[in-house]
């Protein structure tokens, strides 16, 4: 029971996913872009963990805690530049 | 068992979540709005369900993917808040949204 709940779960993440994404390119400034280019790279960590869980595949789960931190590094270096001034909006 | 079961609500409950901060990124009108449909897609949305999945690879004994689930969730939880926080205050000062009374000016314009 618990397979076919992960499978339907992986979906449902998949779509929210697909929505954040849509955002990314319709974007009106590029920091709408930032925060849902950041939702999305959560949802793929996401995905990869119950992905991992699926196969029961430790290898598959040491990519997901970098996607978390990436997310973190862009916001950060993303609100620095725009500070400085050296990208525009 | 029980453990699968807690972490296949909460699951449930993240993805629920998580579909409804996306929905809010095109529902809302501008950035500062977004902003707040993100943060309840992403602690609602993806913090309770790395805990979900943490406490399901507990109970399968697959206990890398539970400390690296469970290392996600709250690094997440701390980083999140500094990145909203981060965003707000380059939206700010590079002038992205026109408000009424700039708070966050200070007694710089007084």
């Amino acid at each position: 029971m618990f397979e076919n709940t992960i499978l339907l779960l992986m979906v449902l993440y998949g779509v929210a996913g697909v929505i954040y994404f849509i955002r990314v390119l319709l974007g009106p400034t590029v920091l709408d872009s930032i925060l849902a280019g950041d939702c999305v790279s959560l949802d793929v960590a996401l995905i990869a963990l119950l992905i991992a869980v699926y196969y029961e595949n430790n290898l598959l789960a040491g990519g997901a805690f970098f996607l978390v931190l990436w997310a973190f590094v862009l916001d950060i270096f993303a609100s620095k530049y725009l500070v400085k001034g050296e990208v525009g909006v | 068992m029980i453990l699968s079961l807690i972490g296949t609500l909460l699951l449930i409950v993240g993805a629920v979540c998580d579909i409804f901060g996306a929905i809010g990124m095109h529902r809302f009108g501008n950035f500062y709005l977004r902003l707040h449909a993100a943060t309840v897609g992403t602690v609602g949305g993806k913090f309770y369900p790395l805990i979900g999945v943490g406490l399901i690879a507990l109970d399968r004994g697959l206990l890398p993917i539970a400390g690296v689930a469970f290392l996600s969730a709250f690094t997440l939880l701390i980083t999140t808040s500094v990145g909203s926080h981060a965003l707000a205050y380059a939206a700010e000062r590079a002038g992205v949204v026109k408000i009424e009374h700039d708070e966050l000016g200070g007694d710089e314009d007084d």
